[in-house]
């Protein structure tokens, strides 16, 4: 069987080679290269800006402006998945330092710089709002002129009587806790190329949204979705960073100015800080408990703050942004208010975890609260609250699939949780602390696939799953495998590229391999009935008693009676046999109550881990850290395994070390020297991964589950180390340390 | 810009003239000119380790080096490891452990690990640790990439008698 084995990556061999082509690798004839002129303020308006310098400047080729847009012809200037509030170039304001202004296309790299640096620019500063709480206060700058208070959504969640549920409550617990912007940091940066050419344009995308980007490049450019094509490389890391639609509506301007050569646009890495970031979020957290431990209501109010520009915010604002700050718990009565808020920085989006990671980092910490001030056993508290198969969540929705507490258990039982350990003493502290969490995936969303069979006898999978290193299409092809009964080598991977495979809404939040791997089921049972149907006449016999399996069509109990597919296919003079699978999610909430269907199944993940900290220095150091996770159905145990590492290796960077600090709109450390990610020193000195397996669940993605509970965990166990609560992310030594020994230090 | 010089690098074993300007990185000349893809920018100051190459044997950040400063100094990129149709034993152990996601910091591992074997040919966890931590692998494989170092040593010892 295919499925369940260890095999390796479909392309291990060029990796390590150094072979496979990344963006950045691409060469196309007569290729120009596309540079930003970016704005130097985070609110100003654009008095005068002269591109005519640059135009003068050998090698440049094309100057974008505002005023090529909104023509007879020519492309719209705003875009949005949701609020169409970003123009592709600024027009007469910037709402963001770092915000395009303009853009070049030049033959050579040193042509486009010494044209960005000609571009004449006036700039009149404007006062600014960075943080997503006081954007809302009365007389705050506005963002945009036409949304008072900078609150562009207002979402709602409202589940059961809260007043009744506090009234209920021997406890009422109240805090604020904070997480910063942060950046992606994919080691490869964004990349396009664009090419348009006879009303026809062409892209090359590091994206993992193709047909996001198809439809909305469509829109902007007037022009039927057919003549719009993305094809996407394999993608150096994404993280969310690389979902939606990024840098390609402006090298799709500069390639429709250019006409007729390819334009690149590559970013450095300063852009990137400047291009996407993790959302400001400020979540008030109120929970009414009774003195046993029981929860009686919840209340939370969260502040998204967005950046500049709505981007996908809206749409995460509908669903993930009210569920995935609640915690997987039975509370009779839940509100939630979730707020989007434009401030004077760069847009934020989606990031590996998305909204769980902030909501977790909330509840998680909120609940350690809890049990200390009910002098209650924090595993204990958990297990009395969780969710359980057939509990009601506070969507009204009934959780089917639910392991919340053998997640979270296994983490614990793991780390030896409730057994007696050594608590350290003088400077080194020892404590340990334990988190879980709930994602939703994505509700209302569909994944087409395609099985070619070809005469050959190998089968291609056509697919709009990104692979961007978490192995979709290995694990996808061994799917296709297991349901054909063929060998992976007969198994060819054909995509994204919109011109050749099916739709797919995006590769994002952990749904690939779960809802792609869907449809593959789907076209494979679908292969088969077509290849039944082809060899009926040839073996003579009734369709039901044909067998399909392993490359080959026999009769029931007469093996020797048969024939191979690609004989099938010869004999009938088939080139190919074809089927299609498609695989839809139902549901949504009400826009007004949000009560629904938030996920089609649901991710969890746990963590619990022993840290020692350093009271002189504040320094933390995680001895022992153990990631459980739901895993279903597991398609390949080494690459399930890799995600479930690489979940916590990328929490402990969001916990204890990476924060873009904006100085007045200004990023402070917008380099990764400055803003240091996790690297081998940082790991836990010990790191075990748990994956509690069903082979008769379904396939689960694994992508997200265990990095959420990451920052929570290790803020419990600071807390049961020295009794220090930091509410503020990340936990750097030097919280840690002012906590202890400043104005805090009473906490 | 600074006018154009002819360089002569020696690259995998072959050696190449280059005309380029003096101050040209050399990460540009291995990627842009000689067509090495292996070779790739991360951040662009030394801190990632993406673009690390073999420059006597040590490893170092093509991104921090200008054209200038490597003439005819001896260059190695993961393309001149193994062969045709055969791998480094570094390369190997890196798939047989699922050493690598996205793989864009692959070779830039593979190479600080070849060059970590090749001084150190039993290191112990320090010696690991400390050759390796230059490098920065954002989906996060680092224990798979030490268990792969690891076994590489290993299979570098002469059987035990």
């Amino acid at each position: 069987m295919a499925v369940g084995r260890s095999v390796p990556v479909r392309d291990a061999e060029a990796r390590v080679r150094g072979t496979i082509p990344y963006l950045a690798d691409l060469r196309l004839p007569g290729m120009l290269v596309a540079k930003i002129v970016r704005s130097p303020f985070p609110h100003a308006r654009i008095r005068h800006l002269d591109p005519r310098p640059a135009m003068g400047i050998p090698g440049v080729v094309a100057v974008l402006t505002a005023h090529d847009f909104d023509r007879p012809g020519a492309p719209r200037l705003f875009y949005g998945v949701d609020r169409k509030d970003q123009p592709i170039v600024a027009r007469d304001r910037v709402r963001y330092m770092g915000e395009p202004v303009a853009a070049i296309a030049a033959e050579t790299p040193e042509a486009a710089e010494e044209a960005a640096r000609a571009i004449e620019v006036e700039y009149e500063e404007q006062p600014a709002v960075f943080d997503p709480v006081e954007a809302m206060q009365p007389g705050a700058p506005l963002v945009h002129e036409d949304c008072p208070n900078n609150i562009f959504l207002h979402t709602r969640l409202r589940h059961g009587d809260l007043e009744a549920g506090f009234a209920a409550a021997d406890l009422i617990v109240e805090e604020t806790y904070t997480t910063p912007p942060a950046s992606h940091a994919a080691l490869e940066p964004h990349g396009v190329i664009a090419w348009w050419e006879g009303g026809h344009l062409t892209l090359w995308s590091t994206t993992q949204a193709p047909f996001v980007i198809q439809e909305t490049l469509a829109e902007i450019f007037g022009l039927p979705r057919e003549s719009v094509r993305v094809i996407v490389p394999p993608l150096g890391g994404g993280y969310g960073g690389k979902g939606y639609v990024r840098l390609e509506p402006i090298a799709a301007a500069l390639a429709w100015k250019v006409h007729g050569r390819p334009v690149r646009l590559i970013l450095d890495r300063f852009e990137e800080f400047v291009t996407l970031t993790r959302h400001t979020a400020c979540i008030h957290i109120r929970t009414g408990v009774r003195r046993d431990g029981t929860l009686t209501a919840r209340q939370v109010e969260v502040y998204w703050g967005a950046g500049a520009y709505a981007d996908i915010t809206p749409r995460l604002l509908r669903s993930a942004g009210l569920v995935r700050v609640v915690g997987p718990y039975r509370i009779p009565a839940v509100h939630v208010d979730a707020y989007g808020v434009y401030t004077h920085l760069p847009p934020a989006g989606p990031f590996r975890g998305t909204m769980s990671f902030e909501g977790a980092w909330a509840y998680e910490s909120h609940m350690d609260t809890i049990a200390h001030r009910l002098g209650m056993d924090p595993l204990e508290l958990r297990r009395k609250n969780i969710l359980r198969p057939g509990d009601r969540f506070c969507t009204g929705e009934v959780i089917d699939e639910a392991f919340f507490l053998e997640c979270l258990e296994a983490a614990a039982q793991r780390l030896g949780w409730g057994q007696p350990y050594e608590k350290g003493e003088g400077t080194r502290r020892r404590g340990r602390g334990l988190a879980i969490m709930m994602k939703s995936t994505l509700p209302r969303s569909r994944s087409e696939c395609r099985l070619i069979l070809r005469a050959d006898g190998m089968l291609e999978l056509h697919t709009g799953t990104v692979e961007m290193g978490q192995g979709a299409h290995t694990a996808l092809a061994q799917i296709a495998a297991a349901e054909m009964g063929l060998p992976l080598e007969r198994i060819e991977v054909i995509g994204p590229d919109t011109a050749r495979v099916p739709y797919d809404a995006t590769t994002s939040a952990s749904r690939s391999t779960s809802m792609m791997g869907a449809a593959v089921q789907k076209a494979a049972a679908r292969l088969k009935e077509e290849i039944r149907q082809r060899a009926t006449p040839l073996l003579e016999a009734n369709p039901d008693e044909i067998i399909i399996q392993a490359g080959r069509a026999w009769l029931q109990g007469r093996p020797e009676i048969g024939l191979p597919w690609e004989e099938i296919l010869r004999r009938h003079g088939l080139e190919a046999l074809e089927a299609h699978g498609v695989f839809e999610t139902q549901g949504g909430l009400d826009p007004e109550t949000g009560q629904g269907i938030a996920s089609p199944h649901w991710h969890q993940g746990a963590g619990a881990c022993e840290i020692e900290v350093d009271t002189e220095t504040g320094k933390i150091r995680i001895l022992r850290y153990c990631a459980a996770a739901y895993a279903g159905q597991v398609v390949n145990p080494a690459l399930a395994e890799l995600q479930n590492q690489g979940n916590v290796v990328f929490g402990l960077g969001q916990a204890m070390m990476e924060q873009i600090v904006f100085d007045q709109g200004q990023p402070a450390n917008a380099n990764l020297s400055d803003y240091p990610i996790p690297s081998l020193r940082d790991l836990p000195n010990e790191l075990i991964s748990l994956l509690l397996e069903s082979p008769e669940g379904s396939i689960h993605g694994l992508g997200e589950m265990t990095l959420p509970p990451v920052a929570p965990a290790i803020a419990n166990a600071l807390f049961d180390a020295i009794g220090v609560r930091i509410r503020d992310l990340p936990i750097t030594p030097e919280k840690v340390w002012r906590a202890l020994h400043g104005d805090e230090a009473d906490l | 810009m600074a006018m154009k010089q002819t360089f002569e690098l020696r690259v995998n074993g072959r050696i190449h003239r280059v005309e380029a300007a003096p101050d040209r990185r050399l990460l540009e000349v291995l990627r842009e000119d000689l067509g090495l893809g292996s070779v790739r920018e991360g951040c662009g100051i030394g801190m990632c380790g993406a673009c690390t190459v073999l420059l006597d044997g040590r490893p170092v950040s093509s991104c921090l080096l200008l054209i200038s400063q490597v003439h005819h100094q001896e260059i190695v990129t993961v393309e001149g490891l193994g062969g045709h149709g055969t791998l480094h034993p570094v390369q190997q152990a890196f798939i047989e452990h699922f050493a690598f996601q996205c793989a864009y910091c692959t070779p830039g591992f593979i190479l600080s690990a070849v060059a970590l074997l090749e001084r150190e040919p039993d290191p112990d966890e320090q010696v690991l640790l400390e050759y390796l931590s230059g490098n920065l692998c954002r989906c996060g494989s680092y224990l798979n990439i030490l268990k792969a170092v690891r076994a590489a040593a290993q299979g570098r010892k002469p059987p035990s008698s």
